[in-house]
């Protein structure tokens, strides 16, 4: 009897559970979130609309790392890696140009599994950063990068597309929930076809032109990118976000990042500008200026000769020196 | 060898700008639009039943585009006659269909035949449309007078960029590029800032800021009068996917609550509120940034959109523009815009012209080369060559 009873009550709070978790169609019984959101839309999906943000710093390094003095370092008078210094494009920045430290969002052993050609690579983009990363340039940031860059997006939940809007670059994503055949050619943001598995909304992502990088470390993929995406609830404003990440022109196997993405939730909450193309533009052009904008660098505590490098292999520029 | 590579680099900067430049001025210019049969979509839009979403707003969803040709300003001929006859339009193709325009070709290896390199073949020209112009307020179909102020802007941006060219042979030669200028030296303009802040291509390449936004790949603009690439609604907040410029599309966000940023905010696209009036969506745009002045109108622009679901097919869009800087009266155009197949446009347009954007390193480091082979007293003075106005003839450089 008293196991009876037990079972009774267990599938009473099942009951109860699945209740709140995938019914609720009618908004009026559902409460809202923090934001006034209803916490499902019309049609019972759970609600995505609004400005959202990773609060991590996955787009750094998206395994655990220690906190470093710069974002670009060199060696210092100790020849431990511990010791490094700040290099000379940060260092008249001070405290404010280091990079925090992370317990990582890749899932598992928290390795990334690279082809032994790719893990060097890998290991040059990042003593290469400046020169070498996308983001940079203001390119556009790549799918799963814009979701956890440090600025917000916008989702906007349509009846048979899911758009965002990022405010890096303005770049945006459509999410096809309707089968839609992919484009001839390749991309930077991907091609995203998706649909619900009840709570979860699950994000076949393809067509990559492989210019992209996963974080400013120099992880970085091929053209042969396959992502899967899951948007699951954890809340009304939170969601956790998986990746599971596949190419095997660069891994050995798929690997899976995992984070949870925050609503916004101040009042008035916007996708502001970050127009990082005129941004860019003394970055990438200020050396072919008549007259040279930034040269020298000078300040209470310092000055600072600007040198520009122009990359190896780049043809525009070899061409115009000799 | 080298010279001709250089020519050759100048070139493809030239030609991209071109295109652009091209793609700007093409609902003015296209020829040979085909004839058109007049289609469902051409007879004056009827109010049918419109789609509702689930939580019941009009739906607007969907990739809705201007399928007409039609001039932002009517020709002054038409005076208050808002529509063209079906026979209007059929005469107005056919004559269009038989003006050969850019498949003229100049001299052939001439610098103007290079710089025409893009014929009539790489514009798409669409069928006229009902309307004799895209504004309906003045109801003259004619942008209203500018205001003293902006009058002023527009001269003192005139004079300076004829100043730039007036070293040049399209001013010795009295070509339409120079018309308003006249030949003379070299002037001390060249070392000098823009009056205003400039926007389109000058005859001066000393960095970024001389060239145009297109060249710079920050074309895209509020208001695009091609329509929307793509409409998502979700129920508090819209997305707009805009199209234009070759790869210079980009995304709005309209939301349904909340109230403009404080005014030092600014925004490319400006900050968009939205709210349903019946089956019209009202759109309200402020906070736009001074980097992107449209026609001279940022930071006071006030841009009010009515999107209006007229049925199955028809999306009617009406912008009202209000800047009391730049315009002596607000002006409202209006469209008809026909919802497009799903299936059909399922590229997703991705704007990545910065991505690629080999024409303006090119264009400053041929610019550069002729600064040094000129200091060298192997080349002409940069200022006696015309590198900005395509060779053509730009009517309005603003």
């Amino acid at each position: 009897m008293r196991r009876v009873l037990t079972a009774v009550i267990a599938a009473a709070a099942g009951a109860a559970i699945a209740t709140s978790v995938s019914c609720g169609s009618s908004q009026s019984s559902q409460p809202p979130t923090q934001s006034g959101r209803p916490a499902r839309t019309a049609d019972g999906k759970p609600n995505f609309n609004g400005v959202w943000q990773a609060l991590n710093e996955a787009n750094w390094d998206l395994q655990a790392h220690d906190a470093r003095p710069g974002m670009v370092t060199q060696k210092g008078v100790y020849d431990y890696e511990y010791a490094r210094v700040p290099a000379a494009p940060v260092v008249a920045l001070g405290a404010a140009a280091g990079v925090p430290a992370s317990l990582g969002v890749v899932q598992g052993d928290g390795q990334i599994p690279y082809k032994p050609e790719a893990a060097a690579i890998k290991q040059q983009n990042g003593e290469n950063w400046i020169d070498r990363d996308p983001e940079l340039k203001c390119y556009l940031p790549g799918t799963p990068r814009a979701m956890y860059m440090p600025y917000p997006f916008a989702i906007v939940q349509g009846t048979d597309k899911i758009h965002m809007t990022f405010a890096f670059s303005n770049a945006g994503r459509v999410i096809h929930l309707n089968k839609v055949e992919g484009p001839p050619d390749d991309t930077y943001m991907g091609h995203s076809v998706g649909h619900w598995e009840n709570d979860t909304l699950v994000v076949e992502v393809t067509n990559f032109n492989g210019k992209n990088w996963f974080d400013r470390a120099g992880n970085f993929h091929s053209d042969a990118l396959k992502l899967v995406e899951r948007y699951s609830p954890i809340s009304p404003d939170a969601i956790r976000y998986e990746v599971t990440i596949d190419d095997p022109k660069t891994f050995t196997k798929p690997w899976t990042i995992a984070m949870p993405l925050y609503r916004r939730l101040e009042a008035n909450a916007t996708v502001l500008d970050y127009p990082c193309i005129e941004f860019s533009e003394e970055f990438m052009y200020g050396q072919l200026r008549k007259q040279q904008l930034v040269k020298h660098w000078e300040s209470e505590t310092m000055n600072i000769d600007i040198t520009r490098k122009v990359p190896p292999g780049d043809r525009l520029h070899e061409w115009y020196r000799r | 060898m080298g010279r001709r590579f250089l020519d050759a680099l100048g070139v493809a900067g030239v030609l991209a700008a071109l295109v652009l430049f091209l793609h700007q001025t093409a609902a003015g210019q296209a020829p040979a639009p085909k004839p058109t049969e007049p289609a469902a979509a051409a007879k004056p839009a009827e109010k049918g039943p419109v789609p509702k979403t689930a939580w019941g707003h009009p739906d607007l969803q969907g990739i809705w585009l201007d399928e007409f040709d039609t001039p932002l300003e009517r020709p002054r001929r038409y005076a208050d006659k808002e529509f063209f006859t079906d026979e209007e339009r059929t005469a107005q193709d056919k004559e269009r269909s038989g003006n050969i325009g850019r498949n003229e070709r100049a001299e052939v290896g001439s610098r103007q035949d290079v710089a025409g390199a893009y014929n009539a073949v790489f514009t798409s020209a669409k069928p006229t449309g009902r309307r004799t112009s895209l504004v309906v307020d003045p109801p003259n179909g004619r942008l209203p007078p500018l205001t003293t102020q902006m009058q002023e802007r527009n001269r003192l941006d005139r004079e300076f960029r004829l100043a730039l060219l007036q070293n040049t042979d399209t001013c010795k030669n009295k070509m339409n590029g120079c018309a308003g200028g006249k030949y003379g030296p070299p002037s001390p303009k060249l070392n000098e800032e823009p009056p205003s802040y400039n926007t389109q291509r000058m005859n001066r390449h000393d960095g970024p800021e001389d060239q145009s936004m297109g060249d710079r790949c920050m074309l895209g603009a509020e208001p695009d009068y091609t329509g929307f690439r793509r409409i998502v609604q979700g129920q508090d907040i819209i997305a707009f996917g805009i199209d234009t410029g070759q790869g210079q599309g980009f995304q709005r966000v309209v939301y349904l609550s909340g109230s403009h940023p404080p005014a030092n905010v600014r925004l490319r696209f400006g900050d968009s509120r939205g709210h349903f009036e019946g089956d019209t969506l009202i759109v309200e745009t402020t906070n736009f940034s001074p980097n992107f002045p449209i026609r001279g109108a940022a930071e006071n622009l006030k841009i009010v959109e009515r999107i209006t679901r007229l049925n199955a097919k028809t999306l009617e869009y009406a912008i009202t523009m209000t800047d009391p800087t730049v315009w002596t009266a607000p002006w409202t155009t209006k469209q008809e815009l026909t919802m497009q197949s799903d299936t059909e446009n399922r590229i997703y347009y991705e704007p990545r012209c910065h991505e690629g954007n080999y024409g303006l390193p090119s264009l400053l480091v041929g610019a550069r080369v002729d600064d040094r082979n000129f200091k060298e007293g192997k080349g002409p003075n940069p200022a006696s060559q015309d590198t900005a106005s395509c060779l053509l003839n730009p009517e309005n450089p603003q």
